[in-house]
């Protein structure tokens, strides 16, 4: 069932950012961005599996074997690998959306407006 | 740890990007002092380029080398390989680098480079040589970040409308390219169960023995793919590049076009002929058009389109733009085109299987996108610090308005000359082997009836048409002709001149002692298709199931 709950709500948060990166308002670009890259936070933790016991000594770790090891028994522990993997992404991105929002405060000063309609590269 | 796992580990590999981030870091501190800034990032280069002639050395007479971060085997720590591949392109990145480096002290402003110039340029090059080296998937993802905030903040460096405009293009589009790397990082992940690349090939080669499905592996790295797409540039990812070069500043575009999209061909290179090579997906892929079970036979047809769309729409592009800036920035999309081509070729005549050596032809397309590489990497570099310095000189690069350079500046015009012809390809310029070499791999694949070669050549024959349009435009319009009121006015910095004019060199030599250039991409691309080789040198534990 967590799957499933999990699966949905990935969907949805991939959807909701890409409907905001296609936004006029550059705050809002940004938003979808940050939100992209929180789904995929969210993807990488689901993908050391969500059955298994928990990896940690005197809590259900006395058996290390990954869920994902094919034929690994039933008191197989979720792998953990993930969450280090997450914790590096989650520190990229925090520091690329502090950039992305002063970058936005940039090209407000400069072109006094936030609407992409009206902002032109050339 | 128990004593029986022995760890191998070269502590030289890790030389070059010692260098890059100690120089960070003391070029980070000592910003109130601009002019020891300036020499410690002087020296911090010349550091890297030893480590990396060092390292080069060491690879091409002992074979590969591997350092395993904090002494854990692999796969379960890092790993960093240190193979002919990874060397050839760290050669190409401090031959630039060097030249950039020198260039951009004298031409960028003193404000710019105290507030953050140096630092900047050795955190990206830091991100650019971990990608080179790493052998592991997430490793790379961390890497490519490091490599791409530098390049974030170097394109909006000027910071006026024009660059905070294609600074927040290129951002989101590379947030959104590595949120999607992630996705597949971690799908490959819960796939093999591995992010050591020896790691994943092994298993990719032998699925059965390691209990994993191969299939999802090929849409899994077919996004990759696409990530790699947008680093290098290639249509229809391609649409950042010409706002985004012309906004930084042009040592940075030289840094930008010459090495920074290479890190996309390396990693296309190294993962789909080394890593996902091995992988087949039994019963055929299952897509219309496609036959053959090897990855390869997907993404050769793939990269086929791509290159051809590059070559086309940069050479439409750069004929028809009235900056030079804007022609190279096209020029670049175009030539990863000539790039990609050759590999697409190879990939598409053929399964690559796991331990067969390669054949003959698909280590000449690898040497062909490689020697391309570098003859792009040098050659393009001293095309955009051509227009840095008529910039420097005459405060405008519009075709329009510059005209009778030859004449005012023959020491530059004649290194414009120079780049230029390597790019066409005139013998004995870097550029003639470069697109000698695609030709014949088009040529051979032709003999060799396969498939969409002759299609290869004629894109080829036409991309090629294309850069020699749109050269001989800039030459004509911006350096024959009458000296214009902005040329006539300016002055030539002797420091920004003799870096572009020691370019032409390097781009005359490459060309005339082209043997061990040869035989150095000849190694490069053996290493690249030996995937075998590349597990055994990194040599993954065996991992037992229960």
């Amino acid at each position: 069932m967590t799957q499933v709950i999990l699966a949905t709500v990935l969907g949805l948060l991939f959807a909701l950012g890409t409907y905001l990166i296609l936004r006029r308002d550059v705050v809002r670009v940004v938003w979808g961005v940050s939100i992209i890259g929180q789904a995929a936070n969210v993807y990488l933790v689901t993908m050391g599996g969500l059955t298994g016991q928990s990896p940690i000594l005197g809590h259900g770790g006395e058996h290390p074997v990954a869920c994902s090891v094919p034929d690994a028994g039933a008191n197989c522990v979720t792998d953990p690998l993930v969450q280090a993997l997450v914790l590096t992404a989650i520190v990229i991105g925090f520091g690329t959306t502090a950039f992305a929002l002063v970058l936005t405060y940039r090209l407000y000063q400069e072109h006094n407006t936030l609407d992409l309609t009206e902002v032109t590269v050339e | 740890m128990s004593a029986d796992l022995a760890v191998s580990t070269t502590h030289v590999v890790v030389a070059p990007m010692l260098a890059a981030l100690v120089t960070a870091v003391l070029t980070l501190g000592t910003r109130r002092y601009d002019r020891l800034q300036r020499v410690l990032s002087l020296l911090g280069i010349g550091a890297y380029g030893v480590g990396v002639i060092v390292l080069t050395t060491r690879v091409l007479s002992g074979g590969t080398l591997t350092y395993q971060l904090s002494a854990w085997p692999a796969p379960f720590g890092i790993t960093l390989v240190a193979d002919a591949l990874a060397v050839f392109m760290l050669a190409l990145a401090a031959l630039t680098t060097v030249a950039i480096l020198i260039f951009s002290v004298a031409y960028v402003d003193e404000e710019g480079q105290r507030v953050s110039y140096h630092p900047l340029f050795h955190f990206m090059l830091l991100g650019v040589s971990g990608s080179f080296l790493t052998g592991d998937i997430f490793n790379l993802f961390v890497w490519f970040e490091v490599m791409l905030m530098p390049s974030y903040v170097f394109v909006v460096f000027y910071s006026g409308p024009r660059q905070t405009a294609a600074a927040l293009q290129y951002t989101v589009l590379n947030l959104v390219g590595s949120a999607l790397m992630l996705v597949a990082i971690g799908g490959i992940y819960a796939t093999t169960g591995t992010l050591n690349m020896a790691d994943i090939t092994r298993r990719l080669a032998d699925p059965a023995a390691f209990g994993i499905d191969p299939a999802p592996v090929l849409g899994l790295s077919a996004i990759l793919l696409l990530v790699f797409a947008l680093k290098a540039g290639i249509v229809p990812f391609q649409f950042w590049v010409p706002p985004a070069y012309r906004a930084a500043p042009a040592p940075i575009s030289a840094f930008l076009a010459g090495v920074t999209k290479k890190v996309g061909v390396y990693a296309i290179v190294r993962l789909y002929f080394t890593v996902f090579a091995a992988g087949v997906v039994d019963g055929g892929l299952g897509l219309p058009g496609l036959s053959g079970e090897s990855f390869l036979a997907f993404f050769g047809p793939v990269l086929f389109l791509m290159a051809l769309a590059s070559m086309l729409v940069g050479g439409v592009g750069a004929v028809s733009r009235d900056n030079l800036d804007d022609v190279f920035a096209y020029s670049s999309i175009g030539q990863v085109g000539f790039i990609v081509l050759p590999l697409a070729v190879v990939a598409t005549i053929g399964d690559h299987s796991f331990g067969a050596a390669a054949t003959d032809l698909q280590v000449l397309g690898v040497i062909a996108a490689l020697v391309y590489s570098l003859n792009h990497a040098v050659a393009k570099s001293l095309l955009f610090m051509v227009s840095g310095t008529v910039f420097d000189a005459a405060d405008t690069i519009e075709l329009d308005r510059l005209g009778g350079l030859t004449t005012r500046y023959p020491v530059l015009s004649g290194s414009f000359f120079v780049g230029s012809l390597a790019l066409v390809g005139i013998p004995p310029l870097s550029g003639f082997f470069g697109k000698l070499l695609v030709f014949d791999t088009g040529g051979q694949a032709l003999a060799a009836g396969a498939p969409g070669a002759g299609l290869a050549l004629a894109g080829a024959l036409v991309g090629a048409i294309f850069t020699i349009a749109y050269l001989s435009r800039a030459w004509t319009k911006g350096f024959w002709g009458d000296v214009t009121p902005a040329v006539e006015r300016g002055e030539q910095s002797t420091v920004l001149v003799g870096v572009v004019a020691a370019l032409a060199l390097v781009v005359v030599a490459i060309g005339v002692g082209f043997d061990p250039v040869y035989s150095f991409a000849e190694a490069a691309a053996e290493a690249a298709l030996d995937s075998e080789g590349y597990v055994d040198a990194v040599d993954p534990e065996v991992v037992a199931h229960e």
